[in-house]
């Protein structure tokens, strides 16, 4: 019996979340409350949204080729050559990226939870074990998502719940007082926190409802969305702008601060990571797929699970390449900002603009 | 080619006792029909797997006396003389004619009769299966409170009855093939017509039809043969010894694979959401259905992690709990002479050979090795400081939470998983424990059971349909108008 090679809407949108979701909501607060004070919301709205109009041109065009994926209309609209080098692009950028967030992971989990372990062997074990992730199929990497999203909404509900005791409001305020000169690159640094949502360049093919499933890519974004405001509004309304400039994860410290009443558990942060570890684990897995799966499309080779194996190596020498964490964000950090404007809104565009001249010009 | 009885009665009875060569149990009783001509037949069966009255009263006896055989009259008739035989003076209630030597031979195993008459080309098999059966007892395994008593015995016929009480519906479909070279034995596949997926039945028909084995010993070995991926830890199926509960998932929209001399049957497709039910969900109230259901996926959750954390927590991260609470640890612990690994894996394993020699001591004896053991690992390991109290409860808290997983199989697996975890939050503390749990949910997702995901309804499928509201938690009856989603059922509504 032919196994079932489709995924449902609703596992490509947790996906999307699951995947989106990862290192980037530890830093979030701190990054937009530097450039833009008690405003920092306001980039990460406008920063969402700005990715959903390139969902959108990349639904068209996959409306435009039905029942075709990304390699084939990409090779069709621009040729093989052209569109290699852009496959290549984007393998480097996911490469990077699945780099940068394991960094950080490591540097995280070295700092919270295992303070003498050494860092190479964190990455080492989180890398071996996300490699198992992106060698199953994409259906498997839709249930996984479906898993952990359930974990997710738990863990964002647990800060929640223990926050409200001691949460202050008026910490928000004042609000549209910030320099909004700023505003253009606050918004670039918070479409940072948005990469990632491009796994669904490669999961849209196998959707078992291509009518819908811009609807849910939208709403997995819109959540995403809500996710990082509710994290950004939590951390603002404990610590105030001038604690969060001086943590470099106030999101972790959240569990740090509050106290539950009864003190059953009084550092939650070791719990609110622990949690966190199957969230990382979900970004770090369909990155590592979608890589695998572009290298598998240029190179034309059979399977894509012996490349996840070859890739391992070269994000491991990546990622142990900055020598501390001041230098994963400066550096790393820098050097994917580019990527991910091309990969965010570069290809989307390309893409759309390249399909629809050619098919003008083939009605004419 | 097949191989036909002859006419001459003695070359007959002569390949039979060939074929059962050196076999005791066989019975060839030599009889002559009828009072005036006397023909002569034989009757050939297994001593034990037939009713005996039934071959005097209503085959033997019945020959003797009223038969009348006339030949001259019986080549005017056009029939043949088993034909007139079986129609007018044999009186049990389902007589077949067979030639077919081969056929005969099965049809003896299986416990019928078989009446050889000289000068017919056919013989007759009389419905006399009669053997040893258990009756119908309440099972042990899945008692409940408030439910039907009645369990699933070794027959499989009385099984397909028990069935057909539940659902007395046309519709319902039983399917016997046969499995085993050697052993012959009987496997009906049951499912409902115009619910259960074709796909399903299809894929459970061909899997069945492809065991090429000897002897099938047993449900468990046929579940092993068909499951997805027999490496796995996890059960992909799910066996019960109730009825009822057969009845109820029939019509979910599961296939239902009885096996012959087992009283436990399968079920398929088993899900994570269907082996956290349990038969006594459906004879209690909503809101307590609702809570065990809570409890069981703890019970699932502490199974697994408890002494995972309890090594994470004293070995790496004593930060992580309430000071209090550390220095309690520290002042228990500070005779223990065994970092914490050490000491957690000496009180699962113990707990473990406990649990083993348990099962092997019979009734009232193993009450006394509980007590036993019980004392010894309560009292002494803590007096002698090889362990401190907090882990005994660790312990306790472990073992108590196996058994309240419904499914043992899918209990057992989380018992292994366990060891892993210990060893992972050994190396790394929490974090391994949660590479472990990753690992886990990976696996979980990776599993399928006859096609459906095995991590269903939590994965997704269904997800949108409602199926939590019987998995997760006991939605009140009236809110659970559709069935399950995860087996794809053609008749989606349950209630109207």
């Amino acid at each position: 019996m032919k196994k079932n090679e489709t995924i449902s809407n609703l596992q490509i949108r947790n996906l999307l979340i699951t995947t989106v979701i990862g290192v980037g909501i530890l830093a979030l607060p701190n990054q937009m409350v530097t450039i833009l004070d008690n405003d920092g919301w306001i980039p990460i709205i406008l920063g969402g949204l700005l990715v959903i109009p390139f969902a959108v041109m990349l639904d068209r065009v996959y409306k435009l080729y039905p029942d075709k994926n990304i390699y084939q209309i990409g090779r069709e609209v621009y040729g093989k050559l052209i569109f290699n080098i852009f496959m290549i692009i984007i393998l480097m950028y996911f490469v990077i990226q699945d780099a940068y967030v394991a960094r950080i992971f490591a540097e995280v989990v070295k700092a919270y939870l295992l303070e003498t372990t050494p860092t190479e062997i964190i990455i080492i074990t989180i890398l071996l074990v996300s490699a198992y992730l992106a060698r199953c199929e994409i259906q498997v990497l839709g249930r996984v998502a479906t898993l952990v999203y359930i974990i997710l909404i738990t863990l964002v509900g647990f800060l929640v719940l223990i926050s409200l005791p001691d949460a202050d409001p008026t910490n928000m305020l004042p609000v549209f007082n910030a320099d909004f000169k700023k505003l253009p690159s606050a918004i670039t640094g918070a479409l940072f926190s948005y990469a990632g949502y491009e796994v669904v360049f490669i999961a849209y093919s196998s959707s078992d409802d291509k009518n819908n499933i811009l609807k849910y890519i939208i709403r997995g974004l819109l959540v995403v969305i809500g996710i990082y405001l509710i994290v950004f509004v939590i951390t603002l309304s404990l610590f105030g702008i001038d604690q969060i400039k001086r943590e470099l994860w106030p999101t972790i410290a959240i569990a740090n601060e509050v106290d539950l009443p009864g003190y059953f558990l009084e550092n939650l942060e070791g719990i609110v990571l622990a949690l966190w570890v199957v969230v990382v684990y979900s970004t770090l897995g369909p990155l590592l797929f979608a890589a695998s799966r572009i290298f598998l499309n240029i190179f034309t080779t059979k399977s894509h699970d012996f490349i996840v194996l070859l890739l391992i190596p070269i994000i491991y020498v990546i990622s142990i390449l900055p020598v501390n964490v001041v230098e994963v964000y400066e550096k790393l950090g820098k050097v994917l900002n580019y990527f991910i404007a091309v990969s965010i809104i570069g290809i989307p565009a390309i893409l759309f603009i390249g399909a629809l001249v050619k098919k003008r010009r083939s009605k004419a | 080619m097949v191989d036909k009885i002859s006419k001459d009665i003695k070359e007959n009875v002569e390949k039979f006792k060939n074929t059962f060569k050196d076999a005791d149990d066989l019975v060839y009783r030599n009889i002559k029909i009828g009072k005036k001509n006397k023909k002569e037949a034989y009757l050939i069966f297994i001593d034990g797997m037939v009713d005996k009255s039934v071959i005097s009263d209503y085959a033997i006896e019945v020959l003797f006396d009223e038969m009348e055989i006339d030949e001259s009259n019986l080549d005017s008739y056009k029939t043949s003389l088993s034909e007139k035989i079986s129609e007018e003076s044999i009186a049990v209630h389902d007589v077949k004619e067979e030639d077919s030597y081969d056929k005969l031979v099965d049809m003896i195993l299986v416990g019928e009769t078989v009446l050889l008459i000289d000068g017919s080309d056919k013989a007759l098999i009389l419905s006399t299966r009669g053997w040893p059966t258990r009756g119908v007892q309440e099972p042990q395994t899945e008692t409940v409170v408030r439910g039907p008593r009645d369990g699933f015995v070794e027959t499989l016929r009385f099984n397909t009855a028990l069935l057909r009480r539940h659902i007395r519906d046309p519709k319902l479909k039983i399917k016997t093939l046969q499995v085993g070279r050697r052993s012959k034995t009987d496997v009906a596949v049951v499912y409902i017509e115009d619910i259960a997926n074709d796909k399903i039945v299809e894929e459970v028909i061909n899997r069945i039809n492809k065991i090429d084995i000897d002897y099938l010993p047993g449900s468990s070995a046929l579940e092993a043969l068909i499951e997805d991926s027999y490496l796995s830890l996890f059960p992909q199926l799910e066996n019960t010894e109730r009825p009822d509960s057969a009845a109820a998932s029939l019509l979910e929209g599961r296939v239902v694979i009885i096996v012959d001399n087992t009283p436990f049957v399968l079920m398929v497709p088993a899900t994570i959401g269907t082996l956290f039910q349990s038969t006594e969900d459906y004879y209690s109230r909503w809101p307590i259905g609702t809570l065990v259901r809570f409890v069981r996926i703890l019970s699932a959750i502490l199974t697994a992690v408890s002494p995972a954390l309890y090594i994470a927590f004293t070995a790496y991260h004593p930060g992580l709990i309430p000071t209090a609470f550390t220095l309690y640890l520290a002042a228990s612990r500070v005779n223990v002479p065994f970092p914490a690994v050490i000491e957690a894996f000496l009180m699962e394993i113990t707990i473990e050979i406990l649990r083993e020699s348990g099962t092997r001591i019979a009734g009232p004896i193993g009450t006394t090795i509980g007590i036993v053991g019980g004392i010894i690992i309560g009292q002494a390991a803590v007096e002698a400081g090889i362990v401190s109290p907090l882990k005994i409860i660790i312990t306790a808290i472990t073992t108590i939470s196996f058994f309240a997983i419904p499914s043992y199989e899918w209990a057992s697996s989380l018992r292994i998983i366990r060891f892993a975890f210990m060893f992972l939050a050994a190396v790394l503390g929490l974090y391994g424990l949660m590479l472990g749990i990753a690992i886990l949910i990976v696996h979980l997702a990776k599993l399928e059971s006859f096609t459906v995901p095995f991590s269903a309804p939590y994965s997704g499928l269904g997800l949108k349909e409602g199926d939590l509201k019987d998995t997760l938690v006991k939605a009140p009856i009236q809110k659970l108008k559709r069935r399950p989603q995860f087996t794809f059922p053609k008749d989606k509504t349950r209630m109207k």
